[in-house]
């Protein structure tokens, strides 16, 4: 469990059979770790390599591609407005994980740090809200968007995605756990709330909104079913959606879906990597720890 | 155990006693500290709860309510009280459905646990390149569902699929992995913990990075081996991050994967997927009993409430106030 | 709600403070926020009103295929004509063949009264549409010879004479094979099965570790009991019998679970559809022997495997059975409950029931040049014939042989569907005692016919 700054720290007696040990169990670490990941992008592999096969043999299962070729890519931009698609989801989800951080941490941080009557039960009433299904109560919103003029529009597949109390909780949790003194010093100070949720506790949790902002943003890149129901127009249409337009009446084109799967899940890639330096980053300069 | 421990307990003190503060100076501007806290929380809350309201808790009202009515996915309703509970009480294949949620939570949400809890301790170490070994990690969780069942559908194919080929270079024999209905919930379950892992992995990361890093080197003077620092250091102070995510992915477990059903078994082979969920998706999207599905809906979300009330019971909230 | 966050924006902006660069994010976030008010505006859903809709899941599109390319000019140039000559404008809407048939869309469209005013409909699903009173009657526009024209095509589709829905094309099944591994095994036309036992031999003898011998359709679903009751109905049975009463649980019934089941037992038949159910793929791949398939496919190969050698044949027949067929194929109907039920109604009729020359050459057109059907209408079938549309070889055998022996695709509803789907599967892929689940399937049926008020099941 102990991690190298405290090699570097403890000079005791059995420092250099500690040291020794220490430095085998790190590579056996680093081996798990290397092991694993491979495991892991295994199956990601597999799909950007296929998306370079030809229809033919996009079913043969080998990793490596027989018969190479572009063509899936250039017939994802070409034929299909897919351009237009990745900035209609990059649009939607950057506006709805923009929103849905503000909101979310503004309740938290009321439901974790101020005292007001009834504090536990909204926070109950808040979660429950996790436990409804969606399929069930798909039919009502769409009743409920139609009402608020909502659908076929960019304000029907942002407005209704923004909520969301996975976020509230999460940030919740968080803000429990924040020392008590900094916001006591800034009260005295006197600080109003906003001041110091904007001053104070904002900054603090950018390792948690970090990570996050990745969450919000990848699962309205990924969503597919709401958009389906709520907009007909092809202005509209998501990047899940254009995915599964490739699929015609009786064959399956796999070989471009897995083209536009892969066009559809390297900027998130590109993006989660950029993201998770930003978390370690911004924890080592918060003062945090 | 602890200082945060400690101050967890004295917020918990000061919460019971509310500061009693003389709020009948009748100044108008000037609100009592107390009802200035009231009015901010108020403020600061009132985005989340108007847009829950409209976008979630009125349409499952709507949704309880459609459980009373027989409806024809065509406009029309009719009244007929707790017909659709009693057809749900004598619905073997609804039960059969549970069953089967039953048992895909009980295996996916401890594996789930574990796996991500084992990552998340394993990326929090230094390592060199761990910035990449995370992003790999986390990679699966990029993917669609849709697509996500799409790939494992090639890659667990019976004839060519890659999993059958190692092993048949391994001399073993392939198996039908989603034509048989013992195997496919099992490639379900690990196909969704290959997809989450990185997720909550990440959820893990943030949790153990909050723990200051004074108490382990206090445990490394004291003597303390990497089990014993887990179980005294780590295990206590990360209780608010798995109760976060046992709830989380139990709750997940019961409500999703619907998407990758869909693609990968659409419910079979001979029902051995069809999770509540996706019996309930049938009913209503494949066969317009909305009415029914409502009925089911609202019964599974009931027993999410046991389940959760039971774990909030429990915890506190998640809050852990009372400590060690 | 928009107003709370500016407002409390406000104090955060006083100077001093370290976390400027916070600040012009969060400032960021503000008029991000703000965007979806402005956007509703602009963006707000037509009212109803306006064109007629038409759902399908044809065009218009773009794909590298030229048939599905074609199949797109089709429909877009039957719209423009309409629209060229009506009043009553109709919108094309495309959507993808998947979400048509297993989504969300329609049923959410439908039950909030937002159905499209036109759409396809397949014989699964008629009696769930018809019940829920949203099929227009389409007699009133058509003329009595057109409706004779069409002949036993529309039974499915009628209800107390009336006619609800029009068929654009007829899908018969068959059996495919690789003539490559037939011929490789030593095999010749002459070894063509014509007995369940002979097609099971040969499956047995063509298979290897990566190719399927023979493949039925393994997953659940409409499609694989459509596929299924062929072999039901060659030795007699039937689900609901002319009086409409329940007729599952008989000898013919387990007989053809008996078949699906022995094919899986014996690894003869694979438990998951070869190449994600790709038939280009399969074939082509080397991955499938024999496969139960629609007369469609014979498009898709001559678009993506031109020279591939493939061949077709009936399907085979258990001792002391009668030869049959299923039959599938979509149709057009009309929303009773849309825009202008009236417009759409004639539309339907216009497009593909009328006896006028373009109504009956679009037909052709659909069946034999962009698709390769049967036509649904006799003058349509001999016109396509006239055109050369049947003349090779396997276009041939399937309007000579595999057809005339057809039974349209049964129109159960979705309690009857389950029942059935659920024996097939527990059969099939659970190994589930064949008389058990026919019996358990039978009286399933039976209690929900005996409360079942609607149009005619059979």
């Amino acid at each position: 469990m102990a991690s190298d700054a405290l090699t570097t720290r403890t000079h005791t007696t059995a420092a250099a059979a500690g040291r020794r040990r220490l430095l085998s169990s790190r590579a056996g670490l680093t081996l798990l770790a290397v092991v694993l990941s491979l495991i892991s992008l295994f199956p990601v592999l597999w799909m950007v390599t296929s998306s370079f096969k030809t229809r033919a043999t996009v079913t043969d299962g080998r990793l490596i591609p027989q018969d190479f070729t572009f063509q899936n890519f250039v017939y994802v931009f070409t034929e299909v407005p897919f351009a237009r698609y990745l900035w209609n989801s990059f649009f939607i989800s950057t506006v709805i994980t923009v929103a849905a951080l503000f909101f979310h941490s503004m309740a938290a941080y009321a439901l974790a740090r101020l005292r007001f009557p009834g504090r536990e039960r909204l926070f109950g009433a808040i979660f429950a809200t996790l436990l409804v299904t969606a399929p069930v109560v798909l039919i009502p919103l769409f009743l409920v968007a139609r009402e608020l003029g909502l659908l076929n529009s960019y304000a029907g597949l942002i407005i209704p995605a923004i909520f969301n109390a996975f976020g509230i909780f999460l940030l919740r949790q968080f803000y429990l756990g924040l020392p008590k003194e900094l916001e006591e010093a800034a009260v005295i100070d006197g600080c109003g709330h906003w001041r110091v949720y904007w001053n104070i506790v904002l900054p603090m949790s950018r390792p948690i909104l970090s990570a996050l902002a990745i969450f919000f943003f990848l699962a309205n890149w990924n969503a597919f079913v709401w958009p389906l129901v709520a907009t007909s127009d092809q202005d509209l249409t998501v990047v899940q959606l254009g995915i599964s337009s490739f699929q015609t009446q009786y064959t399956s084109n796999w070989n471009y879906i897995l083209a536009a799967a892969t066009v559809a899940a390297l900027p998130m890639l590109v993006l989660f990597f950029i993201f998770q330096r930003q978390i370690v980053e911004s924890i080592k300069t918060s003062g945090l720890k | 155990m602890s200082g945060v421990a400690a101050q967890e307990r004295r917020r918990g003190t000061t919460m019971a006693a509310p500061a009693q503060s003389p709020d009948t100076s009748g100044r108008r501007p000037r609100l009592s500290r107390k009802h200035r806290e009231w009015l901010a929380a108020g403020l600061f809350l009132a985005p989340d709860v108007l847009g829950l309201l409209v976008f979630v808790a009125i349409p499952m009202v709507l949704s309880i309510g459609l459980s009373f009515f027989q409806v024809s996915g065509f406009g029309s309703y009719e009244w007929i009280g707790l017909g659709n509970y009693r057809r749900m009480v004598n619905d073997p294949l609804f039960w059969d459905s549970m069953k089967i949620t039953g048992l895909y939570v009980v295996f996916l949400v401890p594996i789930l646990f574990c796996v991500s809890l084992g990552l998340g301790l394993l990326v929090r170490q230094k390592l060199p390149g761990v910035g990449v070994y995370r992003t790999m990690l986390f990679m699966p969780y990029v993917i669609s569902l849709v697509v996500v069942g799409v790939l494992w559908k090639f890659l667990l194919d019976e004839q060519t699929g890659v999993v059958n080929r190692a092993m048949r270079a391994a001399g073993l024999d392939g198996e039908p992995w989603l034509g048989s209905p013992s195997l496919a919930l099992g490639c379900v379950i690990a196909v969704m913990v290959w997809v989450m892992m990185g997720y909550y992995m990440i959820i893990f990361l943030a949790g153990l990075q909050e723990i200051p890093q004074e108490y382990y080197e206090a445990a490394k003077l004291d003597g303390a081996g990497p089990w014993t620092t887990f179980r005294t250091i780590t295990w206590p102070l990360l209780r608010p991050t798995s109760f976060f995510v046992l709830l989380m992915s139990t709750v997940a477990a019961i409500t999703g994967g619907l998407d990758l059903i869909f693609v990968l078994t659409n419910g079979g082979p001979a029902n051995g997927t069809s999770l509540a969920i996706f019996y309930i998706y049938q009913q209503a999207f494949g066969f317009g009993e909305y009415g029914y599905a409502s009925a089911m809906g609202s019964f599974l979300v009931l027993i999410m409430v046991l389940i959760s009330a039971v774990l909030f019971t429990f915890t506190r909230g998640g809050r852990f106030d009372d400590g060690e | 709600m928009l107003q709370h966050g500016n407002e409390a924006g406000r104090p955060a902006t006083s100077p001093g403070t370290s976390r400027r660069r916070f600040l012009t994010a969060a400032a960021g976030a503000g008029s991000a926020v703000a965007a979806p008010a402005l956007l509703t505006g602009c963006g707000t859903a037509r009212a109803k009103g306006g064109n007629l809709q038409f759902w399908n899941f044809y065009g218009p599109q773009r794909s590298p295929d030229p048939a599905v390319n074609a199949q797109s000019k089709w429909f877009v140039d039957m719209v423009d004509r309409w629209n060229a000559t009506h009043k009553a404008r109709i919108d094309l809407v495309y959507l993808p063949q998947a979400t048509y048939l297993n989504g969300f869309k329609l049923p959410a469209a439908f039950a909030t009264g937002e159905g499209p005013d036109i759409f396809l409909l397949s014989p699964g699903d008629f009696l769930r549409y018809y019940n829920g009173g949203v099929l227009a009657d389409l007699t009133p526009h058509m003329e009595k010879a057109a409706i004779g024209d069409f002949g036993s095509a529309l039974d499915s589709r009628k209800v107390d004479g009336k006619v609800y829905a029009l068929p654009m094309e007829i899908e018969p099944l068959a059996m495919f094979y690789a003539q490559d591994v037939w011929e490789k095994a030593g095999l010749s036309e002459a070894d063509i099965p014509t007995t369940w036992d002979q097609m099971l031999d040969i499956g047995d003898k063509l298979r290897t570790k990566t190719r399927a011998g023979l493949v039925f359709e393994t997953r659940p679903g409409y499609y694989q009991n459509f596929t299924w009751y062929p072999w039901m109905w060659q030795g007699g049975g039937e689900v609901l019998d002319e009086h409409g009463e329940v007729a599952f649980d008989s000898k013919a019934t387990r007989q053809a679970l008996g078949l699906w089941q022995d094919a899986v037992r014996h690894g003869i038949a694979p438990r998951t559809m070869p190449a994600a159910a790709d038939v280009i793929g399969g074939f082509k791949g080397g991955n499938v022997a024999m496969w139960q398939q629609g007369i469609w496919n014979v498009s898709s190969f001559k678009a993506f495997a031109p020279k591939y050698r493939y061949g077709v044949f009936k399907l085979p027949t258990p001792p002391g059975g009668r030869y049959v067929t299923a039959l599938g194929g979509w149709s057009f109907c009309a929303n009773a409950q849309g825009r202008n039920a009236e417009a759409a109604a004639e539309f339907c009729v216009w497009a593909l029931g009328s006896m006028k020359d373009d109504s009956i050459d679009r037909m052709v057109e659909w069946c034999v040049g962009t698709k390769s059907d049967v036509a649904p209408r006799d003058s349509a079938l001999d016109r396509g014939s006239a055109k050369g549309g049947y003349d090779s070889a396997i276009m041939k055998k399937f309007k000579d042989e595999i057809f005339p022996g057809g039974r349209a695709e049964p129109r159960y509803p979705p309690v009857v569907y389950k029942a059935i789907s659920d024996a097939i599967q527990g059969t099939m892929l659970a190994g589930h005692g064949v008389a058990s689940d026919a019996g358990r399937a039978a009286r399933s049926i039976e209690a929900y016919t005996k409360s079942y008020q609607g149009a005619s099941l059979i």
